[in-house]
């Protein structure tokens, strides 16, 4: 996968400095004599199908051409010819659609009777967009007054997409929220359109009534909670609105927002699968949906899109209510919104507001561009995260919205979408450019600077509560003790960086493990680990920092003696670091090394030899880093103790002296792990009587482990117990 | 490729207007305009019946202001000016009937205070008609093979794949995309011609909409 996500950047370099981007947008000659298009090595019909992908996002493109089409110039050309061609006779078939009101007389309201949509009257038609009709009704049974829509055009060809659709409005309308307009039911003419009957609601458009009564910030913001809260609830029941847009929110009489169409959108996807004369491609249309649709949305892969892309729409109408102006407003054509959305908004909401006289806090230019992120992984994870910062913004408390970290955007955004499907990688072919992923780089390089601010203040707080005169510290105060000062003092000083504070919190706690004192690393490691699993379930951190995280964990329940959770921990650290370096990686080697030990401790001596095993397999393969070398031998000695636990000290001796010596190129002399090999060598030529070296390398080892980890250290105290042991032997076969 | 029948060129329209008698120039500014006009009153949300009397009382008041030396090219686009007259009747017949229902949520609702949504659903209007007309002259006026014009019917209207096509009609395959893109072709040719009829921005699909509203009074 690392292979095909490189060679897909390196052909949209090569393309984009060949100027085919550009070419997307202009005329190519028809092929009139029927000459092969593309290279000719692609079949006509793998290219016609990623064409229509573009405009349709329930259509699959193979991952065979999508890939093709990352480096083939000449067919991404086609795609391109052929994707305007596919929209240009789409706009034309819903053109053709016969328009009622153009041929004259006869209405297509005229002919909605009674008889097409029972137990309703239809009184009359109250609005006509480009998806369909809405009628005043009665509902025949309950006399109330309700909305009728009928979706033109939106027809169901087979039994299972009406299956599906009649699901989904099962679903829909289950919907009870004071927030969303209620469907009540639903069905399909007999022409097999499908009709919608729904609460009726007046009131005006949410951007109309804050134009209307020029709502300020504050006030929008508090409308925007209320929309996120009702949204959040919906997303609670599995329903995804995904045509949010300031036509589908209302504000009624009592002020109170009202969502329409939940979940329709779904409903006439499929629909519109089935009927293409019924896709949005009408030129006003299709640009209103576009200015609201999320990236992923408008990527052609339908398994990308999920409630998140909700949370896009709501970024741009929050901007679009803030600023006065939608957030892309500059581009000039589809394809350019497009680029604009997928390299992400540079332009804050305040900046236009200001233009108009308007005021937008910095609070809220964050929550909106974190609502506008390009990697659905870098919004809020949740409607209801949004409508709680929303509720922190009104209260005047910190927001929770964070900025990513620079290295994560550079490296997870591009490599998430380029892999993520075919249509979406030939998709971004357009429009990931080096000079934008630069360009956002910076952007964000700006705010990581403040959060690193922020972390050398607090520890500087830190080193200043270590001052003998003004803090805490004394003459007696050893490093450990220095550390417990600066976590006591980071809690505090952190408190409202949440991120950063975890951040050090794992550092100060791995530090405490490294001295193996389980106890005082307990708390900042658990504390880390708590807010790091919180932030990779929302997607805000990626799986090498979790990784860190369990990692840290792991060691912390090895020492507590948990092994059974130790080896939890070290399993999802392992799945975490084959996610991000991949699996045969040092990194995730060494893990494997590692729980090899957890496993041969709990006496599953058959599971961690496999584990080594194919550990070595893995470092054979490793360059010759200092690092690889380490972790080869850290394989070597696991195999190496194995061994000499299964009484096959020979073995042993002969791997724990190979280890020494290659240790001796890799670490410093006194290098705990050199004291480790030296301790256990001791131990399997003490078993075979061999105690003179026995003895002299049990020293060694005594003495290195004493000056690197301390006295009490664990590993110091075995090694002390091995070194007395060896030498009550030797007193003991001493002649009297 | 450009057709030089000047007479349906809106400037030879224009000036063959001030000739009352010319009853052809008439009609032929009442066939072009008129279901831009009927469509944009629709996605204001008037009925057939309202939208057809909107029309018709636009095109006189057009009719009227036109002899009375009113509209100045140089002020700005034909469309534009319509769209102005059709946004002011239709505002007098909303405060006629006082109670026009709230329409209900789509993004197509036109904001009479917004002259870009104003602006954008005349465009969206207009783009329909030139389409509708463009469809008309390829079965009529073209050479086009008619299992060509089925081919693309097949496809698009009725939604089959070009397999199902091609074993409908007797055709390979390879055949049914070369007459979608036959098609594709001869519409675009057809379209952008009458888009110079038109005599406004072009309008390939994606581009951006164009937009009358600087002509617009507020």
């Amino acid at each position: 996968m690392g292979f095909v996500a490189e060679s897909a950047l390196g052909g949209a370099w090569r393309l984009r400095s060949l100027g085919v981007v550009q070419s997307i947008d202009t005329d190519l000659p028809e092929d009139e004599e029927g000459a092969p298009i593309g290279c000719g090595r692609m079949p006509r019909e793998s290219l016609e199908l990623a064409a229509i992908a573009r405009a349709d996002c329930s259509i699959e493109v193979d991952e065979r051409t999508s890939t093709h089409l990352v480096i083939c110039k000449p067919c991404l050309e086609a795609v391109g010819q052929l994707a305007r061609e596919h929209a240009l006779l789409t706009e034309l078939a819903s053109a053709a659609r016969p328009e009622p009101a153009a041929q004259g007389a006869r209405s297509e309201g005229a002919s909605l009777s009674a008889e097409e949509i029972p137990g309703y009257r239809l009184s009359r038609e109250i609005h006509r967009g480009g998806q369909g009709a809405v009628y005043l009704a009665e509902q025949l049974a309950t006399r109330r007054t309700c909305a009728v829509k009928m979706l033109l055009g939106g027809r169901f060809a087979t039994p299972v997409q009406r299956t599906r659709f009649e699901r989904e409005v099962e679903v829909v309308a289950g919907l009870r929220h004071p927030g969303i307009v209620t469907l009540y039911e639903s069905g399909l003419t007999r022409k097999g359109e499908p009709w919608f009957a729904m609460e009726f609601v007046e009131g005006e458009r949410l951007d109309e009534f804050v134009r209307r009564v020029g709502a300020d910030q504050r006030a929008i913001a508090e409308l925007m909670r209320r929309v996120a809260d009702t949204v959040a609830y919906a997303h609670r029941r599995g329903v995804i609105h995904r045509d949010l847009k300031p036509g589908n929110i209302l504000v009624d009489q009592d002020g109170a927002t009202r969502i329409l169409d939940f979940g329709l959108a779904r409903s006439s996807t499929g629909a519109e699968a089935a009927d293409p004369r019924s896709s949005s491609t009408l030129a006003g249309e299709f640009v209103g949906t576009f200015a609201y649709a999320a990236p992923e949305q408008l990527a052609g892969d339908p398994s990308l899109v999920d409630s998140r892309c909700d949370l896009y729409a709501l970024g741009v109408l929050f901007f679009e209510l803030l600023a006065g102006q939608r957030p892309f407003e500059g581009a000039k054509s589809i394809a350019e919104l497009v680029a604009q959305k997928t390299t992400g908004a540079t332009l804050r909401p305040s900046a236009p507001a200001a233009a108009r006289g308007r005021a937008v806090d910095s609070d809220l230019d964050v929550i909106v561009l974190r609502l506008l992120a390009p990697d659905p992984a870098r919004r809020y994870a949740t409607a209801a995260a949004l409508a709680e910062d929303l509720g922190r913004y009104l209260d005047g408390r910190p927001i929770l919205a964070r900025e990513d970290s620079l290295a994560y955007v550079v490296t997870k955004t591009v490599r998430r979408h380029w892999l993520a499907s075919g249509a979406a990688a030939v998709f971004l072919l357009t429009v990931v450019g080096a000079s934008v992923a630069l360009a956002v780089a910076l952007a964000r390089a700006e705010r990581e600077q403040e959060r690193v601010r922020r972390a050398y203040s607090a520890f500087g707080a830190a080193l200043a509560s270590a001052n003998p005169e003004e803090g805490e510290g004394s003459s007696a105060m050893n490093v450990r003790d220095f550390l417990e000062l600066v976590e006591k003092e980071v809690r505090t000083e952190l408190s409202d960086e949440p991120e950063v504070l975890a951040e050090m919190l794992k550092t100060l706690g791995v530090i405490q493990l490294a001295f193996d004192d389980p106890e005082r690393s307990r708390g900042p490691i658990l504390s880390a680990h708590d807010y790091f699993s919180h932030a990779y379930g929302s997607g805000r951190i990626g799986p090498d920092s979790m990784a860190e995280s369990e990692f840290a964990l792991a060691r912390q329940l090895f020492l507590e003696r948990d092994l059974s959770g130790s080896e939890e921990a070290y399993r999802r650290a392992i799945g975490l670091r084959e996610l991000a370096f991949g699996p045969t990686a040092v990194e995730t080697v060494d893990l494997e090394r590692q729980l090899a030990t957890v496993l041969r401790r709990q006496g599953r001596i058959a599971e961690a030899r496999a584990l080594l095993d194919e550990a070595l397999v893995h470092a054979d393969g490793f360059s010759s880093t200092k690092e690889a070398a380490r972790v080869r031998a850290g394989i070597l000695n696991g195999q190496a103790v194995l061994a000499a636990e299964t009484g096959d000290h020979r073995r042993a001796i002969e791997s724990f002296r190979i280890i020494l010596s290659e240790l001796r190129e890799i670490v410093p002399g006194n290098d705990f792990r050199r004291g480790r090999t030296l301790s256990s060598l001791a131990q399997s030529e003490a078993a075979l009587g061999m105690l003179d070296s026995a003895e002299r390398h049990a020293e060694e080892a005594v003495a290195i482990l004493t000056e690197r980890k301390g006295a009490g250290a664990q590993w110091t105290r075995e090694a002390t117990e091995i070194l007395a042991k060896i030498r009550a032997a030797r007193a003991a076969a001493a002649p009297r | 490729m450009v057709s030089m029948d000047l007479d349906r060129t809106t400037t030879a329209l224009l000036a063959a207007l001030h000739d009352s008698s010319n009853a052809a120039a008439w009609e032929s500014f009442d066939r072009r305009y008129r279901p831009v006009l009927i469509g944009f009153a629709r996605s204001c949300g008037l009925s057939d019946h309202d939208a057809a009397e909107l029309a018709q009382s636009s095109i006189v008041r057009f009719i009227e202001q036109y002899r009375d030396g009113k509209y100045d090219r140089d002020r700005g686009r034909l469309g534009a000016w319509l769209v102005t007259i059709a946004k002011y009747r239709l505002l007098d017949m909303r405060r006629k009937k006082a109670s026009m229902p709230v329409a209900q949520g789509e993004s197509a609702i036109v904001n009479l205070d917004d002259d870009r949504s104003v602006g954008d659903a005349y465009d969206t209007q207009r783009r329909l008609a030139i389409l509708r007309e463009a469809l008309q002259e390829l079965s009529e006026k073209t050479k086009t093979d008619p299992k060509t014009i089925r081919a693309f019917e097949l496809l698009y209207y009725h939604g089959m794949s070009a397999q199902a096509v091609a074993a409908d009609l007797g055709m390979q395959p390879q055949e049914v995309y070369l007459a979608k893109s036959r098609v594709a072709a001869r519409i675009r040719e057809i379209v952008s011609r009458i888009e110079r009829e038109f005599e406004e921005a072009p309008g390939e699909w994606d581009s951006s909409p164009s937009r009358p509203s600087a002509a617009l009074g507020g």
